[in-house]
């Protein structure tokens, strides 16, 4: 087959095209008379609505924090100081997808627009990291200096939380694109809402792929 | 531009662009109960981008932009499960087809082999189809005119491949 043969065959479009004319007229007509809302700004109110609810859970624990810091214990504080400061970068990388929402230019280059598109979705990966980092801290927040004073008490506690802290950490570090295929990984993100945001980081891959090349045809 | 003009303007752009819409839909979007969800989103994309219109570019590269990002984001959208489906209803609808002429099913064939590209080749192939030239495909994609040179012999060579390797197929039946 030729290039000229392929470019033919494409052409045969053009005769299914009036098939599909008279919706898309009338689509056109209803479109620009009322205001719709786009699917890539429909995301922006679920984020809004997210950062709201973020910044009344720190307003609270922090004046939890202020109201009780001379009668709670240093396990309370400290534990509700980690969640908090936790949950504030969380609530920092919705305000930077917010941010991402609005530079977006539909109109810009393919490469340009859907790496942006990807980054925005594959940033709430960091989300996720941060929520598991906050796991040792719901090991410790109701612990009284007496539960300790007792040698399994103290044992025991210091075995939860190590495990806690260790599986914590070992998850901030490994999830990441790299381990995608891993078992432990699918089984965390197996989810459908989970999809978007791998799908997100193969194109991510991708277009790296695609600029990669750009840039090794410029040192050739 | 006042309301009506941009009204006005947005329904001549589309009747003049329509092709564009639904080939480019046609690549990433299969069904064709979807399709038209596609084009519709294409079209509202459009509008809102068209106060920030840049004459600098040509119309029809400013379409197609939009009419790709927006493909690519909807078949981002859709699940390895959804996109092994649209494969197959592919195939049997090229079989179904069989008695309906060599030209009409090496047409559907064409459709099937570009729906098995990557979503960024598969756009660098549409606009090699449409016969736009290599630095307007590279203004389109944001990659070198050389990079776009490189590519296209690379995924046309693919294509004439799976030709030939169902040719065969066909022959040893």
């Amino acid at each position: 087959m030729e290039d000229k043969d392929l470019k033919a065959l494409w052409q045969r479009f053009e005769e299914k095209l009036d098939e599909s004319l008279v919706l898309q007229r009338k689509n056109a007509e209803a479109i620009s008379q009322l205001k719709i809302k786009s699917t890539l700004a429909s995301m922006r109110p679920a984020k809004i609505f997210t950062i709201v609810v973020g910044i009344l859970w720190v307003a609270f624990v922090d004046l939890l924090i202020i109201g009780l810091w001379p009668y709670a214990t240093w396990f309370f504080l400290i534990s509700a100081l980690i969640q908090v400061i936790l949950t504030k970068l969380a609530i920092g990388i919705y305000l930077y997808q917010l941010i991402l929402l609005g530079q977006m230019d539909i109109s810009g280059t393919i490469l340009e627009t859907q790496e942006k598109i990807a980054a925005l979705k594959a940033s709430t990966l960091w989300c996720a990291r941060l929520m598991f980092l906050q796991f040792p801290v719901w090991t410790t927040f109701f612990v009284h200096p007496n539960m300790l004073q007792s040698g399994p008490g103290l044992l025991v506690q210091i075995v939860i939380t190590a495990s806690f802290s260790f599986i914590a950490f070992w998850l901030f570090f490994n999830i990441k694109y790299e381990n995608r295929d891993k078992k432990w990984f699918r089984l965390i993100f197996e989810g459908k809402e989970w999809t978007p945001v791998l799908s997100a980081m193969e194109l991510l891959s991708e277009i790296r792929g695609f600029r990669r090349e750009d840039l090794d045809e410029e040192y050739v | 531009m006042s309301g009506i003009g941009n009204s006005v303007a947005f329904q001549e752009l589309i009747e003049q662009h329509r092709g564009i819409l639904y080939k480019v839909a046609r690549a990433y979007c299969p069904p064709e109960e979807e399709r038209q969800d596609l084009i519709q989103e294409m079209m509202i994309q459009i509008w809102q981008a068209l106060p920030r219109y840049n004459a600098q570019y040509k119309s029809s590269t400013w379409i197609y932009r939009i009419a790709l990002n927006v493909a690519i984001s909807y078949y981002r959208k859709t699940t390895t499960q959804q996109r092994r489906q649209q494969a197959l209803d592919a195939k049997v609808l090229q079989g179904t087809e069989a008695d309906s002429g060599e030209k009409e099913q090496q047409f559907r064939l064409l459709e099937q082999f570009i729906s098995e590209l990557k979503e960024l080749d598969r756009a660098l192939m549409v606009l090699y189809l449409e016969e736009r030239n290599h630095a307007e495909i590279a203004e389109i994609l944001g990659i070198s005119i050389s990079n776009v040179a490189t590519k296209v012999g690379r995924i046309k060579d693919k294509l004439k491949q799976r030709f030939s390797q169902h040719q065969h197929q066909s022959n040893g039946r």
